[in-house]
């Protein structure tokens, strides 16, 4: 679907997706940066998040600095588990993103917690529960990107 | 264990959903936790500077954006070359997020991108410049067939 954006919608979202502006007046602090008005830039947010573009505006945290830790799994899902595996892993508030992929590794799950030992105390529920043995967990040892923003 | 205090977790909790698109949206959400707004921004302003918050603004749907196509790509690297392909891939636009992970049984790749593209084949001839580049033959592509789960994630619930 197609979704009509000028020029000034894409600056206002280039602008929008880092460093919005902690000010009691945010939406005017970027009118002024971009030469618009607050209303104008109000219509436009509202109409950009009414159609789907903008997700959300909010904080985006770092787990570990609010004492949580992240990780990556994945598990091999035979085609007639994958519903019950998917139903399952996403009761959990931690799993985040959970997407079927291609390949024999198809079933991939993002699992935010307090610890790792909750976090494999939960993934050897799942195994259990429904009865997929091969689940890895593949915490990240290094961070060389994390993207802020897609420019338009 | 990083510690954080009961109003940085209350304001943790009303930044981690969708702000009001309103003229004085942390007035709503100071008022909602009863705290005054200039010490609602006064938190918040603390919390980026001190890299709790990774990002404050908008995500964006990268399907309605134009990128309608990602591949989370596995890649084997040599353990001792690992940092110098970690940041020759880190410097590509089309990736998102570039980590090393611990190889796993049957399961050999050690560094991982998001690579987004306009289509899959953008991404395919995405990850082949980038095989070339750093010098990384051994490789998947793993495209996403269907969304099962995308949320935001909740702290502090109960904070409030």
């Amino acid at each position: 679907m197609a979704i009509e954006i000028d020029k000034l919608d894409k600056t206002i979202l280039n602008r929008i997706q880092t460093r919005f502006p902690l000010v009691p007046r945010p939406f005017e602090s970027i009118a002024r940066e971009l030469g618009t008005t607050e209303a104008e830039v109000l219509t436009r947010v509202t109409r950009l998040k009414e159609t789907g573009i903008i997700r959300r505006i909010g904080g985006n945290f770092v787990p570990g600095k609010v004492g949580f830790v992240s990780t990556l799994c994945t598990a091999q899902v035979p085609e007639d588990k994958v519903a019950l595996f998917t139903q399952t892993v996403n009761t959990f508030s931690g799993v985040t993103h959970n997407y079927l992929r291609e390949n024999s590794f198809n079933v991939w799950f993002t699992f935010i917690a307090p610890s790792m030992d909750v976090i494999r105390d939960n993934l050897a529920r799942i195994a259990e529960k429904t009865g997929v043995k091969r689940i890895l967990n593949l915490p990240a040892t290094h961070v060389f990107k994390i993207k802020a923003k897609f420019d338009l | 264990m990083p510690m954080l205090t009961d109003l940085e977790k209350k304001v943790i909790a009303a930044i981690q959903g969708d702000i009001p698109i309103v003229s004085r949206p942390y007035q709503i959400l100071a008022e909602a936790i009863g705290i005054p707004e200039d010490t609602f921004l006064q938190t918040l302003q603390d919390l980026t500077d001190r890299g709790v918050i990774r990002r404050f603004g908008a995500t964006l749907r990268h399907q309605k954006s134009g990128f309608q196509a990602n591949a989370m790509t596995a890649w084997q690297v040599e353990e001792d070359r690992i940092e110098a392909v970690g940041k020759i891939m880190a410097t590509f636009r089309a990736v998102s997020h570039c980590y090393r992970r611990d190889p796993a049984d049957g399961w050999p790749y050690n560094l991982y991108t998001m690579i987004h593209g306009r289509s899959e084949e953008d991404c395919r001839q995405t990850a082949r410049k980038m095989s070339e580049k750093a010098g990384v033959s051994t490789y998947e592509l793993l495209f996403s067939r269907r969304e099962l789960k995308k949320i935001s994630m909740t702290y502090f619930t109960d904070a409030i």
